[in-house]
């Protein structure tokens, strides 16, 4: 029997018990349905992370941390070392100083290494307006950013980059009206003069203004300035305390064309931590990957508990369909087709169920996607991305599945004894 | 020509051993329509099955235009059925939600008939059975007569050398019994075809050129064979 007009019978005869059909199937769909549903949203978290960090980010970049000292034991208590610790669990490590910033910066394959300044400003403000909160970051030509007006030309000549939120603030009409004007910092000094805390304005230009992101911890989301003036307020702002030249990490650059994970090998044998922007990256997606995993695993359960459901209704339809099977086999019919018949019905109902679960989820996925977005405020950015070939894979996954649960009741109709079948009762 | 050679079937074992088929030879010669004859229990159904291979005999054979079908395999006596048998039962067997087209096409796929020669076969054996009307017509709309014309076009549509019928007018009053019967006969006569009716109707019987009575699997009369 050719295999098409099996095809063409095993649909005909799901039509015939469509409610049968539709139930078995929906029981796959609702599997379907969560494992599209969470590869969409594993896709789209990773695209949108993998945006997010490249464009924050410069690959050749490293993040350097103090090391703790592998001998500690961190049950026990810890001795007193000179100077600024950071304390990670009780792992005391040293903080940084510019001599371990000059020791990274002659480390082969490092072109370049700065501090993260931890300088605290004290407001921001345009003369004559209210002064606001604000933080700075230092600009770094390797992260594309958003521009709405301006570029970063006249950054070393105490230019400042400004986020739009701060446009309505400062009343300014447009992103465009706000290049070229004056912006002012005030920082508080560090040295404590007979009580009262002096207090220094420096002065910027606006040379650009960007898009705030709505992730606090992106190196977007502040004012920039740059490495000059930054270090400029680190010092007023820093000078006298005892946190004045002890930094949490240090920013190096490997050589272009240098392989970063040599440098960091380097970095790491001269007793630093030394952490690449992929090593960042990979902890973000290990984060998507284990929850989409978690998704899927409940997927899977519900596909689990449809494959019962399936190998139950073609059992029942052997039962039924008695006399028809023992017709085929007086016909001539052979068991191997008998057999396939019932899997090929079973694959339908995979194909089904597989069909109508990835259908809902894109759906549900492509009506929710924008109101994510809003929710989250990451504009028009999709958090549910549907790759079609996950979509078809799903599908064709689903439908052999189904045929291997369709395979015991389908021995059950091949085996079965054509004289018994067709005797009258 | 359909050799029966010395059957035996022997159901059950030792001391509750029973021959359902006991000792039974004869020879029907090619286009001969035969009765077999006998009382529910006689072993007219279980000849039945094993002339037309659904069955294997204890011991035994038959042999069918010089091929012995109780030695085939499974898969050759399966291809022989779909190619050179046809049955017609008493309770009809045509699928109730399926259309009479699909109906008269399963042994076509069966039989693996190209899918270009199907439809005029089809329409051929509808006609012969005068359903042409009814060809898109779903088997469960049809009269009880209808639905046995419409197994006899499933029967008769991939041409076959001998139709094995097991009362086929056992579910039908005399007047459509009647019908069916001539389409039979008919056809049989017409294509020199074997035709097998087993029966305890001595009416439909007499209608064929031979019969064979059955009696607790042996042979108690046979007129018009060898």
């Amino acid at each position: 029997m050719k295999i098409t007009d099996i095809i063409v019978r095993a649909g005909r005869s799901l039509k015939q018990a469509k409610a049968r059909t539709l139930l078995t199937s929906l029981a796959i769909g609702v599997g379907a349905f969560t494992i599209v549903l969470s590869l969409a949203v594993g896709a789209g978290g990773r695209d949108y992370a993998s945006t997010i960090i490249t464009s924050n980010t410069n690959p050749q970049e490293l993040f350097v941390q103090p090391k703790p000292d592998p001998n500690n034991d961190p049950k026990k208590p810890q001795k007193y070392t000179e100077g600024p610790v950071v304390n990670y669990g009780n792992y005391i490590a040293k903080l940084l100083s510019q001599d371990d910033v000059d020791k990274i910066a002659k480390i082969d394959g490092v072109a370049s290494a700065t501090p993260i300044y931890a300088a605290s400003i004290k407001y921001i403000n345009i003369e004559g307006k209210d002064k606001y909160q604000a933080s700075v970051r230092v600009f770094r030509s390797g992260v594309k950013l958003e521009y709405i007006a301006g570029n970063s030309d006249g950054i070393d000549n105490n230019g400042i980059i400004i986020t739009d939120n701060y446009l309505e603030a400062f009343g300014f009409n447009s992103a465009n009206d706000a290049i070229g004007k004056k912006i002012q910092i005030a920082v508080d000094s560090g040295i404590i003069m007979s009580n009262e805390i002096a207090v220094k304005t420096f002065d910027f230009n606006i040379i650009g203004v960007i898009k705030s992101s709505t992730f606090a911890a992106s190196p977007i989301s502040g004012m920039q300035i740059s490495k000059d003036n930054i270090k400029a307020i680190y010092d007023y702002n820093m000078q006298g305390t005892p946190m004045f030249d002890k930094y949490e990490g240090v920013l190096a650059l490997a050589n272009d064309g240098k392989d970063v994970k040599v440098v960091k090998d380097a970095i790491n044998n001269a007793g630093y931590e030394a952490q690449t922007a992929e090593d960042l990256m990979s902890f973000i997606f290990q984060f998507i990957n284990v929850l989409q995993a978690i998704l899927i695993g409940f997927g899977i359960l519900a596909v689990l508990t449809s494959v019962f459901g399936i190998i139950n209704t073609q059992y029942i339809s052997v039962l039924e369909r008695t006399q028809q099977i023992g017709l085929m086999k007086a016909l001539g019919m052979r068991r191997r087709d008998v057999g396939r018949l019932f899997k090929l019905e079973a694959a339908w109902i995979g194909f089904l169920g597989g069909a109508i679960g990835a259908g809902l989820a894109i759906i549900a996925g492509t009506i929710t996607n924008p109101f994510i977005s809003k929710a989250l405020n990451i504009g028009d950015v999709k958090l549910i991305v549907f790759e079609p070939v996950s979509v078809i894979a799903v599908v064709i996954g689903l439908i052999i599945i189904s045929v291997v649960s369709g395979i015991l009741p389908a021995r059950k109709a091949a085996k079965l004894n054509p004289i018994e079948a067709l005797r009258t009762e | 020509m359909i050799e029966v050679k010395k059957l035996i079937k022997t159901y059950g074992k030792k001391d509750n051993a029973l021959n359902a088929v006991d000792d039974v030879s004869f020879v029907i010669p090619t286009g001969t329509s035969v009765a077999i004859l006998g009382k529910s229990g006689s072993g007219k159904s279980t000849l039945m099955h094993i002339m037309s291979g659904l069955d294997k005999p204890t011991t035994g054979e038959v042999i069918i235009d010089g091929k012995n079908i109780s030695k085939l395999s499974q898969k050759d006596v399966d291809k022989f059925r779909s190619e050179k048998m046809s049955f017609i039962f008493q309770s009809f067997f045509v699928q109730a939600k399926e259309s009479c087209y699909d109906n008269v096409s399963l042994p076509l796929e069966i039989a693996d008939v190209s899918v270009s020669r199907r439809k005029k076969m089809i329409i051929e054996a509808l006609a012969a059975v005068d359903l042409t009307e009814k060809i898109k017509a779903l088997a469960k709309e049809l009269s009880g007569g209808q639905k046995q014309r419409l197994a006899v076009a499933r029967a008769i549509v991939n041409s076959p050398k001998i139709l094995f019928a097991d009362e086929p007018t056992g579910n039908l009053d005399s007047v459509t019994g009647g019908l069916v019967e001539d389409l039979l006969f008919d056809y049989s006569r017409k294509n020199n075809v074997t035709l097998i009716v087993v029966t305890h109707d001595s009416d439909l019987a007499n209608r064929c050129e031979a019969q064979v009575h059955l009696k607790d699997g042996k042979i108690e009369s046979i007129k018009g064979l060898k």
